[in-house]
């Protein structure tokens, strides 16, 4: 039972970094048609660009020391003799680093909102209306381009990076059996939850919200009214990248930059059908879903095996509910 | 197109090669392959071979997604069974002759395209391209556990065997040329000939619309699945060929990376045509080649310069592919035609 709850605890947590990564896809699927197959490796950008400015740039020679290292007084004499591995010294660690965080979070979302605009309006805007087939290649082909990109411009494979959080183990009593996880990864579920939450209220309430959502309805219409659709896109591309900026920095803490993180974007692009590709709640039941299988699976069957979940789980999905959990059925079954 | 191509009878019409041009090129072709390998240095025999057996598999995708408008993401998995069975049959019965470990590959691929082709029956398009790429997931993690290690080798790969031929092995890159091409000759021939049928047009019109092809008596059902059937066997004569090609195989060389080289092959080729894979692989694969030595050429080979080889070579991959879309969606194939229609009215229209 305790170890159950452990790895369900595990699963959440990975579930909601899923979720995270998965609502840019939804989003740019429900305002512009097009299933993006490199939202992957716009996530590896994202991390590969926080890394640069919360690793590199505070160690260039121009940035005053104290970006890399901010220490005033008040915090050497907080952090006094606190042991390694304590509660004080992780949240010291943490504030001595919040300079190069913050600039790193900052300097990420700018860019990858600038690379997803250029995607956009280069790659995307010309194939409009062309058929899924065309779509989907092209997103595919981007995914070579980034790749390619990526290899050129870093070098850097494996690298550590700041976690968002201050990084302490925190344990306590559940049922009678001891629990476990670091702190980093709870702040690191809350920021996922709360963009989450913070994404659907502004699409419900706020008027760019609207405009994506009516031009998910029908785009001649939302024309029609008045809505500027192409700015309506480049919003959508926008959400998405700059939620994978934040994911990818997430990621990035969690297990170390690679260029592999480019093909986890493939599992959560299953996840996503698996919850109906226009539908955030079904994606955010079929993220955490995932998320728990996966911990199972990597709890009694071992890690191999839980790289696959995702993929058996969207099969199964598929057959059983072609239109996934909560999608809009609009696939005919002929 | 060719223009003055008068027939007096529906015999001609009927032909496979019913233009004087379709005779001649397919000629010259054929004393083509059997020159160049007399004239061809080693390093491109192993390109021919490479390119021969892409053509192989590029031919089937083109039978599925081409002809039959069905999205597919995965058929790497299809040559990695083929592949697999290939080293399989030799290990339990060393010495088979080739074409029976061919046939039986052909055979093993098309079981398991009937069984990819199953969500084919209720899911299309992108729902379609998912399911098959999870496929792909499946087969190669299967490939990789230790089940069946005895067989594939497991995430360390296994050596393939050799192909003999009455006692005579097959080593030489000439030789296995000798192989392959017969092989890629006669699959391109089954295809081009396949639609010419009822089978054929009936897989031309579930792709133009499907309810309209149901309606006028075509049973969806087995035609998407002999469809998958096809091309997956294809698949697994391109993958059977590639274990005699090379000395070893990874399951990493069927991946996803494979599954979508073939999809682009196919895409700058030209879709729903037999020419589009011949060039769509001739591009895909030997753009890479150019641009190697391209490479070389401005740095005087420098050794700092190889680490951005691999970067550039996905980049213009990359571009490729979405230039194609852009720009000539239709592929090669139609950058040729265009080409033959002006020479043949040139003085006179465009």
């Amino acid at each position: 039972m305790g170890q159950f709850i452990q790895y369900l605890i595990n699963g959440l947590i990975s579930g909601s970094i899923l979720a995270l990564i998965a609502i840019g896809i939804v989003a740019v699927f429900k305002s512009t048609k097009v299933v993006n197959f490199a939202h992957g490796h716009l996530i590896m950008f994202g991390a590969y660009f926080y890394f640069t400015f919360a690793v590199m740039l505070p160690e260039a020679a121009f940035m005053p020391s104290w970006v890399a290292k901010w220490e005033p007084q008040w915090l050497l004499d907080y952090r006094g003799d606190a042991m390694m591995f304590s509660k004080e010294a992780a949240i010291a660690t943490w504030v001595s680093n919040l300079p190069r965080i913050l600039l790193g979070l900052v300097g990420a979302l700018a860019a990858n909102a600038v690379l997803a605009l250029l995607i956009e309006r280069l790659v995307m805007r010309p194939l409009l209306g062309q058929s899924i087939f065309a779509m989907i290649l092209s997103t595919v082909g981007l995914i070579w381009v980034l790749e390619g990109a990526a290899g050129l411009i870093w070098t850097a494979e494996a690298e550590q990076v700041p976690t968002l959080g201050p990084n302490f183990p925190i344990r306590f009593e559940l049922f009678g059996t001891n629990l476990f996880l670091f702190s980093a990864s709870l702040v690191n579920f809350v920021i996922a939850l709360l963009l989450f939450a913070g994404l659907m209220l502004v699409l419900r309430y706020t008027r760019s919200g609207i405009a994506i959502r009516a031009t998910a309805e029908d785009q001649s219409t939302a024309y029609g009214m008045g809505i500027n659709v192409p700015r309506v896109f480049s919003t959508a591309w926008l959400i998405a990248s700059m939620t994978g900026a934040i994911a990818g920095a997430i990621l990035a803490s969690r297990t170390g930059l690679s260029p592999a993180m480019g093909l986890f974007g493939l599992s959560v692009l299953a996840v996503v059908l698996m919850g109906g590709l226009d539908s955030f709640l079904g994606v955010l039941i079929a993220s955490m879903l995932i998320g728990v299988l996966e911990a199972m699976a990597q709890w009694k069957l071992g890690g191999s095996v839980a790289e696959i979940v995702p993929y058996v789980a969207v099969l199964v999905v598929i057959l059983i509910r072609p239109h996934g959990f909560l999608g809009q059925k609009e696939i005919e079954r002929i | 197109m060719i223009t003055g191509n008068y027939k007096t009878r529906y015999q001609d019409d009927e032909s496979i090669w019913n233009n004087w041009a379709k005779r001649w090129g397919f000629a010259l072709s054929i004393v083509f392959l059997v020159v160049f390998p007399f004239v061809a240095d080693n390093y491109m025999l192993l390109l021919a071979g490479q390119i021969a057996i892409f053509i192989i598999a590029v031919a089937g995708l083109n039978v599925l997604v081409g002809y039959t408008g069905l999205m597919s993401l995965g058929h790497g998995a299809f040559f990695a069974i083929g592949a697999y069975t290939a080293v399989a049959i030799h290990h339990e019965w060393p010495g088979t002759f080739p074409l029976i470990t061919l046939v039986v590959s052909i055979l093993v691929a098309a079981a398991f395209g009937v069984l990819f082709g199953l969500p084919a029956l209720r899911v299309k398009g992108l729902y379609l391209a998912v399911a098959t790429l999870s496929a792909n997931f499946i087969v190669l993690f299967f490939i990789r556990e230790h089940w069946f290690e005895e067989w594939t080798g497991g995430v360390r790969g296994t050596e393939t065997p050799n192909a003999v031929f009455f006692g005579v092995e097959l080593v030489s890159q000439q030789a296995k040329y000798f192989m392959i091409a017969p092989i890629m000759v006669i699959m391109l021939l089954f295809a081009q000939n396949l639609f010419r049928t009822r089978f054929g047009r009936a897989l031309i019109a579930i792709r133009d619309k499907d309810y309209s092809a149901e309606i006028m008596g075509i049973s969806l059902y087995s035609y998407k699945l002999k469809s998958f059937a096809i091309s997956a066997g294809y698949c697994g004569a391109a993958g059977c060929l590639w274990a005699y090609f090379f000395p070893a195989i990874l399951p990493e060389d069927f991946g996803l990376n494979m599954s979508i080289t073939l999809l682009v092959c196919l895409v700058a080729g030209g879709m729903g045509r037999t020419l589009g894979p011949i060039f769509g692989t001739m591009l895909i694969l030997l753009v890479p080649e150019m641009l190697k030595v391209i490479v070389s050429m401005v740095t005087d080979g420098d050794a700092m310069a190889q680490r951005y080889f691999s970067p550039m070579r996905d980049i213009v991959f990359g571009l490729m592919i979405i230039g194609f879309l852009i720009f000539e969606p239709m592929g090669l194939v139609n950058i040729w035609d265009r080409f033959w229609r002006f020479l043949s009215r040139w003085p006179f229209a465009k």
